[in-house]
């Protein structure tokens, strides 16, 4: 494998694991939080993906990245506010099973509304091309076909590459919208907040602190990252009514390979099955099955995964 | 809730099975009067021993798998390549699917178990998607990938063609005997096992029991209730379709246990046949629209009545002023039907279960 394969991999897996990072994030954030496994967590992102391309197509880009989120941080808050408040009291199962009726409804709607089949996303004209990256010595040929490229030195490729613009911009997108969520977690009041709240909302509650809208805005906070993702990751996970479907279960392994509650292990867990699935898709029968491997493997080594700590959920 | 104890007794036993049989054998002609068809009846029959299963571990162990397609899939695999392969007799093919339901759920309930509620479920929905998609890519060669396995020849019992109401009546044997069993494994010590681990699994476990043997069990039972009925619909139908393994067969189960009332083994069978109907009937009515309407009426029961139909009839039951007897099938836990085990000189009895 050449150091260009390589890095293309890598870029590949990063792209991978940033959706699954948006998707799991949202949900080990709620998880943590409200205690809930939510399995419309990816109905959500269908919402988001239809939502951009009505918006994007009608208003144009810029609007659906602005208004997508927002429609989804009031639709996580409807929501939590609507029936997910009235299922914390009752068992886990319930919980799973309503989220799940929601999810199948919300897919059956889509289907419903716009066809079960692919629609075409309106990615903006900056976002169509390709990125060209090249290495020390590489003569870029002087024809406007290449000169309008967005070009990116980087000293060991040997020779060009190119990758699709927009998959560099999920991956940029990605992080500053994990970075942000790290940043409003660890250094804002409210985060603090939530974060307490994660540990022990009871004592919260003891020491006169509203934590029950605080907990419904981080169920909005979930479904609004679901909501960039949409926007962003819709032109590559395809825009149909089961995708929910299909993205949820890689981003419940990498929750759980993460570590229920943990949002460090979220991101380090949904890297790594990013890179399984990149560096596995030379032999593609085992790359369909490759993120299963790996959540065997770290369940039966670490059974509260990477970064779970004791006694949540046991 | 409940309001009186009813103790065993065999003659009710065999009242209450024959009256089921007697619904389910003549399910071909009442179903035609609401406007289903003969086949219908056998699918019915076919999910219903799946729904049965399912019960007896998310009814009695409160374990939710989101994966139960895992077992109904890889049972109609393996009937299919028995037949393709092997023999057109059914009966090989049924123990095939018995072994590899049996070995598979003990590899994924060593994989699952040990994690209980949240991650039960997630785990179970996760390997099972890893199997479909196996089928999908490495299995490809065995399993026809994306076309499925179709059967030219149609299976045979010792000889008879099985086809029309054969399967049925076949079918209906098996859910009748699935029912005798499921009723006997609940009011046994092992049904009382399974329902402690539901009330409280720790203190079960500080009182020295080995709960995973346990859970293990109701897990096998239910996987060769799954296999058995995986089985069957590839003998109703000689086409395995990457569907049966598909996350939505173990959503399809789940839907059918909870809207028809979970840990009362009749329900999930109703619900069976409630989501039969859906799926067939109303959907010539509606169209695609079923689905939305069916997910609709999940959520609906799910928040307002979670004990699903069977719950409802009670409640009306409760409402017409008409005694509901208790759904606690071998413990005594009211005072008056603890005060009536005595009078039935039982008193030790009742006293070690205090």
């Amino acid at each position: 494998m050449s150091v260009n394969d390589v890095f293309l991999q890598l870029v590949t897996g990063l792209q991978l694991g940033a959706i699954y990072a948006l998707i799991a994030l949202g949900l080990t954030l709620i998880f943590g939080t409200l205690g809930v496994v939510n399995f419309a967590h990816g109905a959500l992102y269908v919402i988001a993906i239809y939502a951009a391309v009505v918006i994007g197509g009608q208003i144009g880009f810029w609007a659906a990245v602005i208004l997508v989120p927002l429609l989804l941080f009031v639709v996580g808050i409807l929501m939590e506010r609507g029936i997910i408040q009235y299922f914390y009291d009752r068992p886990h199962t319930d919980q799973i099973l309503v989220t799940f009726g929601l999810a199948l409804v919300i897919e059956e709607g889509a289907k419903a509304i716009f066809g079960a089949n692919n629609i075409p996303y309106p990615i903006p004209d900056w976002g169509t091309g390709q990125m060209l990256f090249y290495g020390t010595g590489a003569t870029i040929p002087g024809v406007p076909r290449f000169e309008e490229m967005p070009q990116v030195w980087m000293p060991f490729i040997e020779g060009m590459l190119f990758y699709p613009s927009w998959r560099i911009i999920l991956i940029a997108v990605s992080f500053l919208a994990i970075g942000g969520l790290f940043a409003l977690l660890q250094f804002t009041r409210f985060g603090l907040v939530v974060r307490a709240g994660m540990r022990d909302s009871e004592m919260l509650r003891f020491l006169g602190i509203n934590i029950t809208a605080r907990f419904a805005i981080v169920f909005g906070l979930g479904a609004l990252i679901a909501g960039i993702a949409g926007v962003f990751g819709g032109p590559i996970t395809q825009v149909t009514p089961d995708v929910g479907m299909h993205l949820l279960v890689p981003s419940f392994l990498v929750v759980v390979i993460g570590g229920m509650g943990s949002l460090p292990g979220a991101l380090l867990s949904a890297m790594l099955l990013g890179m399984a699935l990149s560096f596995s898709a030379e032999y593609s029968a085992v790359q369909q099955i490759v993120i299963y491997l790996v959540a065997v493997v770290v369940l039966l080594v670490r059974p509260r995964g990477l970064m779970g700590k004791k006694g949540v959920l046991e | 809730m409940s309001t009186e104890y009813r103790p065993h007794s065999w003659p009710r036993e065999g009242i209450v099975l024959g009256v089921f049989a007697v619904v389910v054998f003549a399910m071909p002609w009442w179903l035609t009067w609401i406007g289903g068809y003969e086949a219908l009846a056998t699918k019915i029959v076919i999910w219903a021993i799946f729904a049965l299963g399912f019960d007896i571990l998310l009814g009695f162990t409160g374990y939710l798998s989101f994966g139960h397609a895992a077992f109904f899939g890889t049972s109609g695999y393996v009937a299919g390549l028995m037949f393709l392969h092997y023999s057109e007799s059914i009966i090989p093919a049924l123990l095939a699917c018995l072994v590899v339901s049996i070995v598979l759920a003990l590899v994924l309930g060593f994989l699952t178990l040990r994690r209980t509620g949240i991650y039960f479920a997630i785990l179970t929905l996760a390997f099972a998607q890893m199997l479909h998609a196996a089928a999908l890519s490495i299995f490809q060669e065995w399993t026809g990938g994306d076309n499925g396995l179709t059967m030219s020849a149609q299976p045979n019992l010792f000889g008879l063609p099985m086809d029309g109401l054969n399967v049925f009546y076949l079918a209906a044997v098996l859910v009748v005997i699935g029912f005798a069993m499921a009723r006997q494994i609940r009011r046994s010590p092992l049904g009382l096992m399974l329902r402690s681990i539901k009330e409280n699994q720790m203190r079960l476990e500080y009182t020295g029991v080995n709960v995973m043997a346990y859970k293990m069990t109701a897990y096998l039972i239910s996987a060769i209730y799954a296999g058995t009925a995986g089985w069957l619909m590839v003998v109703y139908e000689p086409y395995v379709a990457t569907k049966f393994l598909h996350w939505s067969t173990s959503g399809e189960v789940v839907i059918m246990s909870v809207i028809g009332g979970v840990n009362t083994l009749i329900g999930p069978m109703i619900g069976a046949a409630f989501m039969m109907y859906f799926e067939n009937v109303v959907q010539s009515e509606i169209g695609e629209l079923w689905k939305l309407v069916l997910g609709a009426i999940f959520v609906l029961i799910v928040i307002f009545l979670p004990g699903g139909f069977v719950d409802g009839y009670n409640r009306v039951r409760k409402v017409l002023g008409q005694k509901v007897p208790s759904r606690r099938h071998n413990v005594p836990d009211s005072p008056e039907s603890m005060r009536k085990l005595r009078e039935r000189g039982r008193t030790a009895e009742a006293g070690r279960t205090d």
